[in-house]
């Protein structure tokens, strides 16, 4: 039997943290299972951007496309970037063994204020 | 005709406020007063409703979507916002932009402002009839080419660039692509989705709507992502912080919801006028010369050249017609029309133009006073002693 797949958070310090990533959860559900610093403040109901994550350029051509409503609340985040995702959007495949990506200096929760 | 004032004849300069248009905005200054994005109250509510209104009134002239609408201080924000915003946004992985030498100034300068930035800008030349050369286009664009900046109608000398075709280009190439439609908007037709068009700029004071408001609109699909011009509240999807002008947007939203009502009919009255001005011109002073092409063109405009006149000459005499000189007055100096220079006119000839505006307003007498005007001014200016 093969390990489960991992994937590596970067944080906004440098630090890497690589982790167990079980397939079908979220980048989102992997964060908090294993204290990353994410906020993820709707918990997963894409009303808020502050599970906003930058994907390494060679794993972001393997994710499927976002959708319409990805793509609205990234528009609200802070520190876009070209390979910008929402960790609540990703889902652990075979594929995606092995995935990295960097946590943003700073999100902005759209939900409050 | 009012004795008292000039024949306005400047409409690319700007419009008059259709007064339909500033009926509709008049409640909304005091009565019906409001910040669109005050959530609590009512005042607040009734404000966005206004705006949304305009918002879908502005997104049918030009077959987008309301939410792909972006309000701006005017296009000049618009043209920055589009193209800094763009490259800004993509510049890491693509840092090459295209634009025509013809374009507006806001749209050459935020072209040099990102050179300034270290992006590489092409500037593409125009044919001698002002239009784009498609196979230059093409050639063009490269492997890091993100955005390419083709203005819909030119300002001075009124012709229509291939919009269609260069957004065809474009989307082939996988190149966003932005046209300033500040001259375009209202006067022909424009489909963002027929046109492959990704972003394009209005302006409302440009066709009846009111100074100090205009748009941006961003695609949605595919996405076009842009870095804020500068940083607020996040208000417009987050690519244009600061309050709505309540008054300012219900304006350019009748405004445009006029133009599509009555763009057929007011091109139909425009072209007779212009052509009544041409051939009046034509007939009436010799070595009168159209710049631009003679079909591909709005109705709207005329930019004639009157060979060894003085344009500045020719405008200081003209006292009671409002038209524009083919200069431009820097700081320093007064210089002739880089548009006329690049069509392969030579400084002495481009010194000699005028661009004629002709709008709603216009009337027939107006033409026929405005040719009567000219025929004897550049008389007398080419019977006149050379100043020494």
């Amino acid at each position: 039997m093969s390990d489960s797949p991992k994937m590596t958070f970067i944080e906004p310090n440098g630090t890497r943290r690589e982790v167990k990533a079980p397939l079908g959860h979220s980048v989102l559900e992997i964060a908090f299972d294993n204290d990353i610093d994410i906020e993820g403040a709707c918990e997963g109901s894409m009303a808020c951007s502050t599970c906003h994550v930058i994907v390494d350029a060679d794993w972001y051509e393997k994710l499927p496309p976002a959708s319409e409503e990805e793509n609205d609340m990234l528009d609200l985040a802070l520190g876009l970037t070209g390979t910008s995702r929402l960790g609540c959007q990703i889902d652990i495949t075979e594929e995606l063994d092995g995935l990295v990506v960097t946590l943003p200096q700073d999100t902005h929760n759209w939900q409050s204020g | 005709m009012d004795k008292a004032k000039p024949v306005y004849l400047d409409y690319q300069a700007t419009t008059p406020a259709d007064p339909r248009v500033v009926e509709a905005m008049m409640p909304y200054f005091h009565d019906q007063f409001g910040n669109p994005h005050s959530r609590g109250h009512s005042f607040g509510w009734r404000a966005e409703e206004a705006v949304e209104r305009a918002r879908e009134q502005i997104a049918a002239l030009i077959g987008a979507e309301a939410r792909e609408i972006v309000f701006t201080s005017g296009a000049t924000e618009a043209n920055n916002l589009a193209i800094k915003g763009a490259a800004r946004f993509y510049g890491q992985k693509k840092n090459h932009v295209i634009t025509a030498v013809t374009e507006h100034k806001c749209v050459l300068e935020s072209c040099a402002q990102l050179e300034r930035e270290g992006f590489q800008v092409t500037y593409l030349p125009v044919q001698s009839n002002g239009l784009l050369d498609l196979e230059a286009l093409k050639a063009a664009i490269k492997e890091n080419t993100c955005l390419v900046s083709v203005m819909a109608v030119n300002n001075e000398i009124g012709v229509i660039q291939p919009v269609a075709e260069i957004g065809a280009v474009c989307r082939a190439a996988g190149v966003f692509f932005h046209t300033d439609a500040a001259q375009a908007a209202g006067k022909i037709p424009l489909d963002v989705a027929a046109m492959n068009i990704d972003l394009m700029s209005i302006s409302g004071h440009k066709f009846y709507g009111p100074m100090g408001v205009g748009v941006l609109y961003v695609r949605r699909r595919p996405r076009v992502r842009l870095v804020p011009l500068f940083d607020g509240g996040g208000q417009e999807r987050g690519f244009r912080s600061g309050t709505l002008p309540l008054p300012l947007c219900v304006g350019l939203g009748k405004a445009a919801a006029l133009a599509q009502a009555e763009m057929a009919e007011e091109g139909e009255r425009l072209t007779i006028l212009r052509n009544r001005l041409l051939k009046g011109l034509r007939e009436r002073i010799p070595e009168a010369a159209l710049n631009g092409d003679p079909d591909t063109r709005i109705p709207g405009n005329i930019n004639m050249s009157f060979a060894g006149i003085d344009g500045e000459a020719l405008l200081a005499g003209l006292k009671n017609i409002a038209v524009s000189s083919g200069s431009a007055c820097t700081s320093a100096s007064i210089e002739p029309s880089y548009v006329l220079k690049a069509l392969g006119l030579d400084d002495a000839l481009a010194r000699s133009s005028l661009r004629i505006g002709l709008g709603r307003f216009t009337t027939e007498t107006e033409i026929d006073f405005a040719i009567g005007e000219i025929e004897k001014q550049v008389e007398a200016l080419r019977q006149a002693p050379a100043a020494e």
